[in-house]
C-alpha cells in the first residue's frame, strides 16, 4: 500500500527492478484499457519510452482517481527531475533506466503543493481555506458565545451565505429549530435524511410542517441505490449491525450532499447530553461548519418556542419518544430531550453523522473532497 | 567550403570549430573543410565536446563568409542581430 | 496586486534551487543536452541564435514599480540594458549566459517573480485584458481567476508533459482585449440567467501553422467548478492529443479531428466525476484572492487641460475610459517610429517604475500588443505625467494605430525564424509615420511574424505580415482581414509573397486603399469585407 509521507525516495530505485509480478503497460495505452487491465491487478507497471511522454502522469493519476490502490511503478526513460511528480500522480516506485544511482535522485521536491493529487497533497487552496475557516469559526464563537438562536443563524448565514443548510430529522424538537430559521431565511436549504426507515408519522409530521412554516427549499436525501443493492439489499442490515446500517443510509448520503455546502446547521443541544454537554455555537472539524443555534437553551425553553409559536408536536412526542430517528432503532426512553432510547441497548447514541472520521470515510468512496 | 558551428555550451555565444579541436568566437579563425567526407568526421568528433559547446553543424562558407541557403540566418549569427535596440536609436549605448 | 504568502514564496525558492541543481548536472555531464532542454525551457531559458535567451514570467501581465525595477536591475547586469516584452505579457532577456539564470533567478524571487513554465510542453503564462481591474466596460474583473489559474498550472504532476504548449487567456469585458478565441483554452466571465457569474469556456483555438478560431465547448461553469473544468479539458488533452507530429500536437488539432461535439462530450464526462470533488474552489480561497485586486479611489480633483496639440493627441490615442470617475489608464507605447517593438531600455524601465508609484497606484501592465500601461492614473495628471513620458521618449500617440505594430524578434534573434521581423517592422513604421496617413485610418492592427509559429500573432492582424525564406531570401506574404479581439478571425492571404521593399509598400497602399473605399465610420475589416479582396489584391500587384 502506498504510504505517502514515508515516499521520499530515501533509496536509489534499483534498475530493472525485479518487479515482474507488475502489469506492465505502456503510457500510450488508452485509458479504458488500463483501467480493465488495473481492475484485476495488485500491481501495474506504467512504461515511458520516452520522458517527455506525458500521458503516463494521466493514466497514474486517473487509475488512482478511480480508486486504484494497488503498487504503480514507473519504468523506463523517467529523470530524477520528475520524482516529484510521478510520486504526486500516484507512482509509488520508481525503475529508472536514467542513472539510478544518481543522489539526484534523493533531492527534496517541493514542500507544497498547487494542486490535489493521487498521491494525497493537500492543495494550498484548501490549506488556506481550512485556516481561514478555523480562524472565521474562533472569531464568531467568541462574538456569539453567548447569542440567541436567531442571531446565530443570521450571523452564520452572513458568513457563508448559499453554502449553508440545516440538517432536520424532523423529530420531537425540530419545529422550535425550523420556525426560527422559517422567519429569518425560509429559502435555505433543509436537509432531511430519507433513510426509507422513518415511522410513517415522521414523513406526515415533515409535510405537515413544511406547509404550515412556509419552508421552500426541503432536500430529502435517499441512499445510494447501487450501494443499497449492494449491502443491504434485503433492508434488514440494522439486524446484524446498525452502525453499517447508519453509514450506507445516512451518513454516505450526507457526505454527499455537503459537497454542495460548506456549513451546517444542526438541532444539536447541550442537555441532550453525551458528547454534546460542550456543544459551541460554531464548531469545525476540518471540513464543514456545524452550526449549532440551539445548544444553549434548555428543554423548558424549547418548550417554550412551541408554546409561543403554537407549533404542533411530533405525533409519538406523546407516546414516550423523547428522541425519533428510524424506526428499528428507536424505543420510548423516560426523560426530555433523551437520546436513551436511540440503539437502546447499544453502546452508541450517535449515528454517525457528525463524527468527522466516518464522514472523511464516506467521503472518500466517492471522491477526495477534503472540505 | 564548410566550417563547423555550435553555440557555447556556458554562455550561448556562436562558435566556429578550429584545426586544434578548439573553439573560436571568429569565423576567420575556423577550419575549413573542402571535402564533405573531412567535414562529416569533424563533425562526428566534435560531438563528443557535448560538455563545452550545443548543437554542433556544418555550415556553407564562401571567402571566409556564411554563404549558401542559410546566409541570412548564418551571417547574423556571425555579426549579431542586424536591427534592434542597439541600432535604432531607441536606446543610447 | 496578489501578493505571495509562505506558500508561494517557498515554492519560487524551491524551483530557483532545482534549476541551479540541473543547471549544475548539465555543465557536469550528468543530463545530456536531450534530457537538459526540455528541463530548461520549463524555466524559460532558450538557446537562440547567438546567446540564451531568458523569459521571464509576468503573471497576466500585472507589474508593481519594484518588479519593474528589478526588470530593469536585470536588464543592466546580465544583459545588454534592454528587455523585450512579448506577445504573452511576459519579457524576455535576449543575452544572458547559462551560468548566470540561477543568480537572476534568485534576484528574481526577491519580488515574487520567476520563469517558471514560461516555455515548454506545459501549461503557459495565463493572459489576460491589460485593462483589467481598470477598463469602463468590465463586467467581472479577471485577474483573481488568473491568479488562481496561475497557482493551479503550476508544477501540475499531470500536465508538466503534454503534446505541446498550452496557453489560457481569460477576459471579464465583452471587448475582450485577451484574444480569447485563438487560445488552446479561451475563458470569459458571464452572468448566467440567475446573475450567478461563472465562465464561458471555448477550447481549440490557436494561431501557428493551423490557425483556428476555437468553438465555445461550455456556455457557463460555474466558478468553483473552473479547475475541475480546467483539469477535465486536459486530461481529455493530454492522453489523445498527437505525439507523433510535432505540427499536429496543439489541442486546436484534437478538437477540429473529433469534432467540437466529441470532445465536449469527453470533457462532460470526466468533468462530471471530478465535480465537487477536492479541485472544487473554496469560497474563503476565492474570496482571499479577490481581495488583492481592489479597485482605486474615485479622484475629484479637475482635469488639468494642456494646450498642446501633441499632447491631445497622445490624449486621444493612449488614453483609456477607467470605471472609477477620475481616473484613466495610460498606454505607454514602446513603438517609437522606426524602433523595435517591445524593446525597452533598463532606463525607460526605471522611468515607467517611478511613474507608476507617482502617478499609478505603483501599478504596471504589460500589453499582448507590447506596450505598457499605467493602469490607474488621475485624470488631473496626465499633462504631467504625458510631460514626464516625452522627456524619456515614451510619449508616442500611437497606442492602437497603424504603427502601433506587434513584431516577433525574427531571425535576428530567433533560432525558428524563416525571416527577420524587427527591421521590416522597423521599415513600414516610418513609412506610416512619413505617409501622414495613420491618425486618418484610425485603429487598425499590423502584426509581423519571421515564421508560422505565428509568435507575432500575423494571422489575427487586420495586416498581416509573415517572413518566409526562398532560397536564402527573404519574402513576406501578406494576409487581411484577421481581428484577434472578440468576433475572433484569421487573416486571409492576399496573394504570392513580397521582397522586403515591396512589402513596406504594399501596407501603405492597403491603408491608402482602405481610406479611399471605407464609408464613415467603417473599420478596415468591415471595408473589406464590404468590397473584397480583389481591389486590394489589384493596388498590391499593380
Amino acid at each position: 500500500m502506498r504510504n505517502d509521507a514515508a515516499y521520499a525516495l530515501a533509496e536509489p530505485p534499483v534498475q530493472n527492478a525485479n518487479d515482474n509480478a507488475a502489469v506492465e503497460i505502456d503510457a500510450a495505452t488508452p485509458f479504458a484499457d488500463a483501467e480493465r487491465l488495473a481492475a484485476g491487478a495488485d500491481e501495474i507497471a506504467i512504461r515511458f519510452e520516452k520522458f517527455t511522454d506525458g500521458r503516463g502522469f494521466s493514466l497514474a493519476s486517473m487509475l488512482r482517481d478511480r480508486g486504484f490502490t494497488g503498487k504503480l511503478t514507473a519504468r523506463g526513460d523517467v529523470l530524477p527531475d520528475q520524482a516529484g511528480l510521478l510520486r504526486r500522480a500516484g507512482f509509488d516506485k520508481i525503475a529508472s533506466d536514467i542513472k539510478p544511482q544518481s543522489p539526484r535522485w534523493r533531492r527534496r521536491h517541493f514542500s507544497h503543493a498547487y494542486q490535489p493529487a493521487a498521491a494525497g497533497d493537500e492543495p494550498a487552496y484548501l490549506a488556506r481555506a481550512r485556516a481561514a475557516r478555523a480562524a472565521l469559526v474562533e472569531k464568531l464563537n467568541h462574538e456569539y458565545a453567548d447569542a440567541s438562536p436567531e442571531a446565530i443563524i443570521t450571523a452564520a448565514t452572513r458568513a457563508f451565505g448559499g453554502r449553508i443548510a440545516m440538517l432536520s430529522s424532523f423529530g420531537t424538537e425540530a419545529a422550535a429549530g425550523l420556525a426560527v430559521l422559517a422567519r429569518i431565511a425560509p429559502e435555505m436549504p433543509v436537509l432531511f435524511l430519507d433513510t426509507g426507515m422513518h415511522f410513517a408519522q415522521t414523513l406526515t409530521y415533515r409535510d405537515e410542517l413544511v406547509a404550515r412554516l412556509g419552508l421552500t427549499n426541503v432536500i430529502p436525501l435517499a441512499p445510494d441505490k447501487d450501494e443499497l443493492a449492494a449491502e443491504d439489499p434485503e433492508a434488514r442490515l440494522f439486524e446484524a449491525d446498525t452502525a453499517a446500517c447508519c453509514d450506507v443510509r445516512k451518513v454516505r448520503p450526507l457526505a454527499r450532499a455537503m459537497a454542495s455546502f460548506d456549513a451546517l446547521i444542526t438541532g444539536r443541544k447541550r442537555y441532550h447530553g453525551g458528547e454534546r454537554e460542550d456543544l459551541p455555537p460554531f464548531e469545525f472539524d476540518g471540513d464543514v461548519v456545524k452550526v449549532n443555534p440551539f445548544a444553549a437553551l434548555s428543554a423548558k425553553e424549547v418548550a417554550a418556542i412551541y408554546r409561543t409559536l403554537k407549533l404542533p408536536a411530533h405525533p409519538m412526542a406523546a407516546m414516550g419518544y423523547p428522541s425519533i430517528g428510524c424506526w428499528p432503532c428507536t424505543a420510548p426512553a423516560e426523560g426530555d430531550g433523551t437520546r436513551e432510547g436511540r440503539w437502546a441497548g447499544q453502546d452508541r447514541t450517535e449515528c454517525g453523522i457528525f463524527d468527522p472520521r466516518l464522514k472523511e470515510r464516506a467521503a472518500r468512496t466517492r471522491s477526495y473532497r477534503l472540505i | 567550403m564548410k566550417v563547423i558551428t555550435a553555440n557555447r555550451l556556458a554562455d550561448g555565444r556562436v562558435v566556429y570549430r578550429c584545426k586544434n579541436g578548439g573553439w573560436t568566437e571568429t569565423l576567420t579563425k575556423a577550419e575549413q573543410f573542402t571535402d564533405d567526407a573531412g567535414a562529416d568526421a569533424a563533425l562526428a568528433e566534435a560531438a563528443f565536446d557535448h560538455l563545452t559547446v550545443v548543437g554542433p553543424y556544418l555550415i556553407d562558407v564562401e571567402e571566409q563568409k556564411p554563404s549558401g541557403q542559410k546566409i541570412v540566418r548564418e551571417r547574423i549569427r556571425e555579426t549579431g542581430p542586424s536591427a534592434g535596440s542597439l541600432h535604432t536609436g531607441l536606446v543610447e549605448v | 496586486m496578489y501578493r505571495y504568502d509562505d506558500i508561494d514564496a517557498t515554492l519560487v525558492r524551491e524551483r530557483t534551487a532545482q534549476f541551479r541543481e540541473q543547471v549544475g548536472a548539465r555543465l557536469s555531464g550528468e543530463l545530456t543536452e536531450d534530457q537538459f532542454k526540455p528541463l530548461r525551457l520549463q524555466n524559460g531559458v532558450y538557446l537562440q541564435l547567438h546567446a540564451y535567451m531568458l523569459r521571464v514570467a509576468i503573471p497576466y501581465g500585472v507589474l508593481s514599480a519594484a518588479q519593474l525595477r528589478k526588470l530593469a536591475h536585470v536588464a543592466r547586469t546580465y544583459d545588454k540594458g534592454y528587455g523585450h516584452f512579448t506577445t504573452r505579457q511576459n519579457i524576455q532577456y535576449n543575452w544572458p549566459s547559462l551560468v548566470d539564470v540561477p543568480d537572476i533567478l534568485d534576484e528574481l524571487a526577491e519580488v515574487d517573480m520567476h520563469a517558471i513554465q514560461t516555455s515548454g510542453n506545459c501549461i503557459r503564462n495565463t493572459t489576460t485584458d491589460p485593462f483589467a481591474g481598470a477598463a469602463a466596460d468590465e463586467v467581472v474583473d479577471p485577474r483573481p481567476w488568473c491568479e488562481l489559474i496561475r497557482q493551479w498550472s503550476t508544477f501540475h504532476p499531470e500536465f508538466s508533459f503534454l503534446p505541446r504548449k498550452f496557453k489560457i487567456a481569460v477576459t471579464g469585458s465583452p471587448a475582450d482585449r485577451a484574444a480569447i478565441g485563438v487560445h488552446d483554452i479561451g475563458l470569459q466571465l458571464v452572468r448566467n440567467g440567475e446573475g450567478e457569474v461563472g465562465f464561458a469556456v471555448f477550447a481549440g483555438g490557436g494561431q501557428g501553422r493551423t490557425p483556428m478560431v476555437a468553438p465555445e465547448i461550455s456556455s457557463f461553469v460555474a466558478q468553483r467548478d473552473l479547475l475541475a473544468y480546467l483539469t477535465a479539458i486536459l486530461r481529455v488533452y493530454n492522453l489523445a492529443g498527437r505525439r507523433d507530429n510535432l505540427y499536429k500536437a496543439r489541442i486546436k488539432i484534437l478538437v477540429n479531428d473529433l469534432g467540437a461535439d466529441e470532445f465536449t462530450g469527453q470533457v462532460e464526462g470526466e468533468f462530471a466525476r471530478l465535480k465537487g470533488g477536492a479541485l472544487t474552489l473554496p469560497q474563503e480561497e476565492i474570496d482571499r484572492v479577490k481581495a488583492f485586486f481592489t479597485d482605486p479611489p474615485a479622484d475629484d480633483r479637475p482635469a488639468v487641460l494642456h494646450p498642446s496639440a501633441a499632447f491631445s493627441r497622445w490624449r486621444l490615442w493612449n488614453v483609456k475610459p477607467h470605471k472609477v470617475p477620475g481616473r484613466a489608464i495610460v498606454v505607454i507605447s514602446l513603438k517609437p517610429y522606426g524602433g523595435t517593438a517591445g524593446d525597452a531600455s533598463a532606463e525607460q524601465m526605471d522611468v515607467v517604475a517611478d511613474l507608476a508609484e507617482q502617478f499609478s497606484l505603483g501599478e504596471v501592465r504589460v500589453t499582448k500588443e507590447q506596450n505598457l500601461v499605467l493602469p490607474h492614473v488621475a485624470e488631473a495628471d496626465l499633462a504631467e505625467l504625458y510631460a514626464a513620458l516625452e522627456a524619456a521618449g515614451l510619449a508616442t500617440a500611437n497606442a492602437g494605430l497603424a504603427s502601433d505594430i506587434v513584431c516577433c524578434p525574427g531571425l535576428d534573434y530567433c533560432n525558428l525564424a524563416n525571416a527577420r521581423s524587427i527591421p521590416i517592422s522597423q521599415a513600414i513604421s516610418r513609412a506610416i509615420e512619413e505617409s501622414g496617413l495613420e491618425e486618418a485610418a484610425g485603429e487598425l492592427t499590423i502584426k509581423i511574424s519571421g515564421c508560422i509559429n505565428a509568435c507575432g500573432h500575423h494571422h489575427v492582424a487586420n495586416i498581416g505580415l509573415l517572413g518566409v525564406d526562398k532560397k536564402g531570401e527573404e519574402f513576406y506574404q501578406l494576409t487581411l482581414g484577421g481581428i484577434a479581439d472578440g468576433e475572433a478571425a484569421i487573416g486571409k492571404i492576399v496573394g504570392k509573397g513580397l521582397d522586403p521593399d515591396h512589402a513596406v509598400r504594399a501596407v501603405i497602399t492597403v491603408i491608402r486603399a482602405y481610406l479611399d473605399a471605407r464609408t464613415e465610420d467603417e473599420s478596415f475589416v468591415q471595408t473589406l469585407s464590404r468590397i473584397g479582396f480583389e481591389p486590394f489584391k489589384e493596388a498590391i500587384y499593380a
